[in-house]
């Protein structure tokens, strides 16, 4: 069993070396659609790291016990119950948001990157760091996703959190709200941090599948 | 009004609607796979096989199990319980009698319990309340739908990276979304001409 | 022989996967059962809100539930008309009202979408209408929930003299007129499911005329 990393190491990795959608393009599925306005994709992003976090927590506790053939149902299951809770949460107290992220806090379940951290990490790991690299790699996920969000709807509406910044001779480029916009964006935005790491030198292979 | 027909449904959720390239789904296995056009055609195949009965099979559970019992805030669960244990059984089918199949296929189908698109599905046939036979089309156009979207995808990166006239940094997954979104571009194009609602 | 782990024996397995589908099952049924008031307050919040406004009653700002549930009590009666619910404004068994509200709803472009109607007291003009659910694409179709969507249709005659609709949506141009309203541009789809659905439900005026005739 490989020796568990120093917090510091397990932040550092999460947020930016092994950035799970910079450096692996991992579990853009789910969460790529609500990127067009910043209040969806806060809401979102809040909701992959509470499960991302409390999944791996929860898989690395009952990493004794289960047995090996049966992992990938019992963090199907963990996780699945997670995204549960939170989807009646904020079905509860957010009911705008939750309506209009419809099925895509659903679709947490099956973000790669959620499952794809409580097997390379959470599996072997006491359960303390498993809870933070889940904070951290939750949160590398989401500081992506924001500024993606931060691009698109500011391009595509003008405005930032519904405030409208651009004066309104502007025209909004209806593209960046629809499918491509995110496309494009989250292509640009791998292109440029691959491009410096090339120069700096500090490039890994990404080797992780999901 | 009638409600839209099967056909047309299978048809526009082929082209007009594609599952990957309007709503985003199933982008996980697609960037790291569609290198490869002939793994691509692989998974593609055992993607439409089991989108198509996972969809029937969901709605059956979700019309008839969890709507009379009041237990909708299952679904999840439920719907991807379903889909793991489907997947595991045609593994063992395939595994079983056709060894030759399994060969090519089965590398793909433990990949496929996290597909979203898969899931995602299921999920969408809920909110727009299909009915049986639409669920089925759906199902069955989203994973052609799918299908055709990662070999398109994969054949043409294929093309771009032999050609090495890409800048340092956008090979890989870069390319692969520039090429996504201008296939997502076509798509929106046509997207008019039949309605998936 | 040497006997196995006990993790490692096949009824160790299923017991596993059993109570941890137990407890996760019952995890989810607590929080749900915890927040299902809340959940049903949210909703019944909801469609009084959107009722209310599409009789033309002014909301307090600032109102929570408890307010608006009391306004709604107050003021609105509810019939059952073959199936659907009708609302009716200022009187209390709804035969001679200020004003009667109903919902539509059909297909948009990305999933069902719901309206509600709010017609004036001989059912000749619509007073307003409110979108209050879709899964239409924020900054398009989406729009169909802006003020100015739902105003235009404000005073709108109900008769379908111009090729047998109440009202088409047609991209917005200088110099139109009352059955013509503009689309949400960028949105076409969208507006062509609206204007489908509405019209086709606003037949239910028939059957509310027929109604209100013998019961009055």
């Amino acid at each position: 069993m490989p020796k568990t990393p120093p917090p510091s190491e397990i932040i550092r990795a999460g947020l930016w070396n092994e950035n799970p959608l910079l450096r692996h393009t991992l579990g853009i599925c789910s969460t790529l659609a609500v990127t067009n306005l910043l209040v969806n994709t806060l809401v979102m992003n809040l909701g992959l790291v509470f499960t991302m976090a409390m999944s791996c927590f929860t898989v690395s506790l009952l990493r004794q016990f289960t047995p090996d053939r049966l992992r990938m149902m019992v963090q199907t299951l963990v996780i699945s119950t997670y995204v549960i809770i939170f989807d009646i949460a904020i079905k509860a107290h957010l009911p705008e948001v939750s309506e209009a992220l419809g099925p895509y806090v659903g679709l947490i379940i099956t973000n790669c990157i959620v499952m794809g951290r409580c097997e390379a990490f959470a599996r072997s790991n006491p359960p303390l760091p498993a809870l933070l690299d889940g904070l951290a790699a939750g949160g590398g996920f989401s500081l992506v996703l924001f500024a993606i969000a931060v691009v698109r709807e500011l391009a595509g509406f003008g405005s930032l959190f519904g405030f409208r910044l651009l004066p309104d001779s502007f025209t909004p480029w209806t593209i960046m709200i629809m499918a491509p916009g995110a496309f494009f964006t989250l292509a640009v935005l791998v292109w440029i941090v691959r491009a410096r790491s090339a120069e700096s030198g500090t490039a890994k292979p990404g080797g992780r599948i999901a | 009004m009638t409600p839209i027909s099967p056909t047309t449904l299978f048809f526009a959720a082929i082209f007009t609607n594609n599952i990957l390239l309007t709503n985003f789904l199933g982008l996980c296995p697609f960037v790291s796979l569609s290198k490869n056009p002939r793994s691509a055609a692989g998974l593609g195949a055992a993607v439409v096989l089991v989108m198509a009965c996972t969809t029937v099979l969901n709605h059956l559970v979700y019309r008839h199990l969890l709507l009379p019992l009041h237990l909708e805030h299952f679904q999840y669960i439920v719907f991807i319980v379903m889909i793991a244990a489907f997947v595991q059984l045609v593994e063992m089918v395939v595994d079983r009698f056709f060894p030759v199949l399994y060969q090519t296929l089965g590398i793909f189908l433990p990949l496929i319990t996290v597909n979203c698109a898969i899931f995602g599905a299921s999920l969408f046939m809920v909110i727009r309340e299909y009915t049986l036979m639409q669920a089925a089309a759906y199902g069955a156009g989203s994973g052609i739908g799918w299908l055709l979207a990662i070999t398109m995808v994969g054949a043409i990166r294929d093309r771009v990276e032999k050609s090495g006239v890409l800048p340092k940094g956008l090979e890989g997954p870069g390319i692969t979304l520039i090429i996504t979104g201008i296939l997502s571009l076509a798509c929106i194009a046509f997207s008019g001409m039949i309605p998936v609602q | 022989m040497t006997k196995k782990p006990f993790w490692r024996q096949s009824g160790y397995g299923v017991g596993f996967m059993f109570g941890l589908t137990l407890l996760c099952a019952g995890l989810v049924t607590v929080v749900q059962e915890s927040r299902r008031e809340r959940i049903e307050l949210n909703r019944r919040m909801k469609l009084e809100t959107v009722v209310l406004r599409a009789l033309g009653l002014r909301i307090p700002s600032a109102a929570d539930a408890g307010v608006v549930h009391q306004l709604f009590e107050n003021e609105v009666t509810s019939l059952e008309i073959e199936g659907r619910t009708v609302y009716s404004a200022g009187d209390a068994d709804g035969l001679v009202a200020a004003g009667y509200a109903f919902g539509v709803s059909g297909p948009g472009f990305w999933g069902p979408v719901s309206a509600m109607v709010g017609v004036d007291r001989d059912l000749s003009r619509i007073t307003s209408i409110e979108f209050y659910r879709h899964n239409e694409t924020p900054g398009l179709g989406a729009r169909i929930t802006e003020p100015w969507f739902g105003q235009q249709f404000a005073g709108l005659a109900l008769d379908r003299s111009s090729a047998g609709k109440y009202f088409t949506l047609t991209p917005p141009a200088p110099g139109k007129k009352a059955p013509e309203l503009d689309a949400v541009t960028g949105a076409t789809m969208t507006s062509k499911a609206v204007e489908a659905f509405v019209n086709r439900d606003l037949d239910f005026l028939e059957t509310l005329r027929k109604h209100l005739k013998t019961a009055r």
